[in-house]
């Protein structure tokens, strides 16, 4: 008997794959990224494509509950999350230019570089016995993290630092699923919750450096004030 | 022999006269998105007519380089253009060289377009070929990593069996090396035939302007010559990206079945290149110069990425 071809593994692979793909991209376009509210953006498209990511899987695996973490991305990341900061950014009223500490085209070819120290570490993981969606994710999901981290550090303003961690989540996030196709739903719920609220705060703490301050900028978060 | 002879004819009868038609249609869907008028698809033919029949001014400091460069722009445009496959896998000139050939022969027309640039004399020729090859020295590394990628796929250079090799896996650009290549080298058409994030086309009138500063001094039918030039290349270019890529409707060779069927398709898939072409220059303002290597990184940095997952996946 003929596999359905939306029952066949290999074509839920290469979706997979593709949106692994897309989700990198869009990682590299964060780096190269001038402007916070096309920075929020991004980060709304690639946690779009990470819950489309959790479906997919959800449906070759015949797991249900992915499906729940897929819907509460697409609620958190892609809805609650981006709404919260643009409110943020229009409450701040930044106006200039996010200034990275390395120019962009070099910080763009580095990301290239942790890339491929993603997917030589990612290598070292492949098992051909086992089949499996994950291997090219995972890979995607270490890039990810290294370049998240990468950005973090190469961003002056406290907001910036908080997309670029939450797109290191998004990394995380990734290789859960694509590691375990999901792990139990309590824990989901539970790292789900852990996002909003540490968006929350962070929001209210970015806030709070601004009043405090007149500026985002870390770095001059040297001296004590009263 | 003659059955060669005949399909070089065809595709250089094509190239040459379907080139305006391509930047006329562009203009044309521009304006209208921008609730203009617009001047008519056949406008771009209208101004070559004029300008081929108007006198020529030469400048005084202008040497013998400054009236061969139109004519190497537009013959070596136009020898690339026939190494590309249009219609059919087979390319009428492909015997003589494969993807190297064409990106050089481009070079080529480069390379002279600034020299016209700096020969004319005048401060503007000069600030625009110092910009086209600070752009191109840029540009060129990611349209090499772009074309290489789709080469291993192929096992050659050779761009017939790089065409014919996507023949039949029409979902071969779901890939994500083959993803990355084509938004790569989608991003090097825009710098290379000067659309908006990285130059204007539509106007003369600007300080940042880099095809137009080049040409600034020419006049009457070597303009005509240079701006015929632009086109075919901006066609090329677009050939280039959509039959490596996305080679649906291509004939393995043009006397197959139907070379109609195939050029019906190059109309089809270059008209939704240029609706998106369209779109982007829309929706984006002119980057500032010294923004265009940022993009021409993230285009370097996808094409390494495309060439090096190739390997890995």
């Amino acid at each position: 008997m003929p596999i359905k071809p939306l029952y066949d593994m290999q074509l839920g692979e290469r979706i997979v794959t593709l949106m692994a793909a897309l989700v990198l991209v869009l990682q590299i376009a964060m780096v190269a990224q001038r402007w916070i509210v096309a920075h929020i953006r991004i980060f709304a498209a690639q946690s779009f494509f990470l819950a489309a990511i959790a479906a997919t899987i959800a449906w070759y695996n015949h797991a249900p509950h992915i499906y729940v973490v897929a819907a509460l991305t697409l609620i958190v990341k892609v809805m609650l999350v981006p709404i919260l900061f643009e409110r943020l950014v229009k409450r701040v009223e930044i106006q200039e230019e996010i200034a990275p500490i390395i120019n962009v085209p070099i910080s763009v070819v580095i990301a290239g570089g942790l890339t491929l120290v993603g997917y030589v570490v990612a290598e070292s993981f492949y098992r051909p016995e086992e089949p499996g969606l994950g291997h090219n994710a995972l890979a995607v999901a270490i890039s990810l993290f290294l370049i998240g981290f990468f950005t973090m550090i190469n961003r002056r303003k406290a907001l910036t630092q908080v997309l670029a961690l939450l797109s290191l989540e998004n990394g995380l996030f990734l290789a859960a699923i694509s590691l375990t196709y999901g792990m139990p739903l309590i824990v989901e719920l539970g790292v789900f919750f852990d996002v909003l609220v540490a968006a929350m705060v962070l929001g209210i703490l970015v806030f709070r450096i601004r009043e405090s301050f007149d500026s985002m900028d870390v770095s001059r978060l040297r001296r004590l004030r009263g | 022999m003659m059955a060669r002879l005949i399909e070089a004819l065809a595709q250089l009868a094509l190239l040459v006269a379907l080139a305006p038609l391509v930047t006329g249609v562009i203009r044309t869907l521009k304006a209208r998105l921008q609730t203009r008028r617009g001047p008519g698809i056949l406008q771009p033919y209208r101004n070559l007519r004029k300008l081929f029949g108007k006198g020529m001014v030469i400048p005084e400091t202008a040497s013998w380089i400054f009236g061969a460069t139109p004519w190497v722009v537009f013959v070596s445009t136009v020898l690339a253009g026939l190494m590309i496959p249009m219609v059919a896998a087979e390319a009428p000139l492909g015997l003589f060289g494969g993807a190297l050939a064409v990106i050089y022969l481009l070079g080529l027309g480069r390379f002279f377009l600034a020299l016209g640039g700096l020969d004319s004399g005048s401060s503007f020729g000069g600030l625009g070929s110092s910009r086209e090859m600070t752009i191109s020295a840029l540009a060129e590394p990611a349209m090499m990593l772009a074309i290489f990628t789709v080469a291993i796929g192929a096992g050659s250079t050779g761009m017939t069996e790089i065409a014919g090799a996507a023949i039949g896996q029409t979902w071969r650009f779901l890939a994500p090396a083959q993803m990355f290549a084509f938004a790569a080298l989608a991003l090097v058409l825009i710098a290379e035939t000067g659309r908006i994030p990285v130059d204007n086309p539509a106007t003369h009138l600007e300080l940042t302007m880099i095809h137009e500063a080049m040409i600034l001094e020419y006049s009457g039918p070597y303009l005509a010559l240079l701006e015929w030039a632009a086109s075919v290349k901006q066609l090329v270019l677009m050939t280039l990206l959509i039959n490596c890529f996305w080679p649906v409707g291509l004939q393995p060779t043009w006397f197959n079945f139907g070379a109609l069927s195939g050029i019906g398709w190059l109309v089809t898939k270059l008209l939704l290149l240029a609706c998106a072409i369209v779109l982007i220059e829309t929706t984006n303002a002119k980057m500032r110069l010294f923004r265009v290597p940022e993009l021409l990184a993230v285009a370097f940095t996808l094409g390494a990425l495309a060439l090096v997952s190739t390997f890995l996946f």
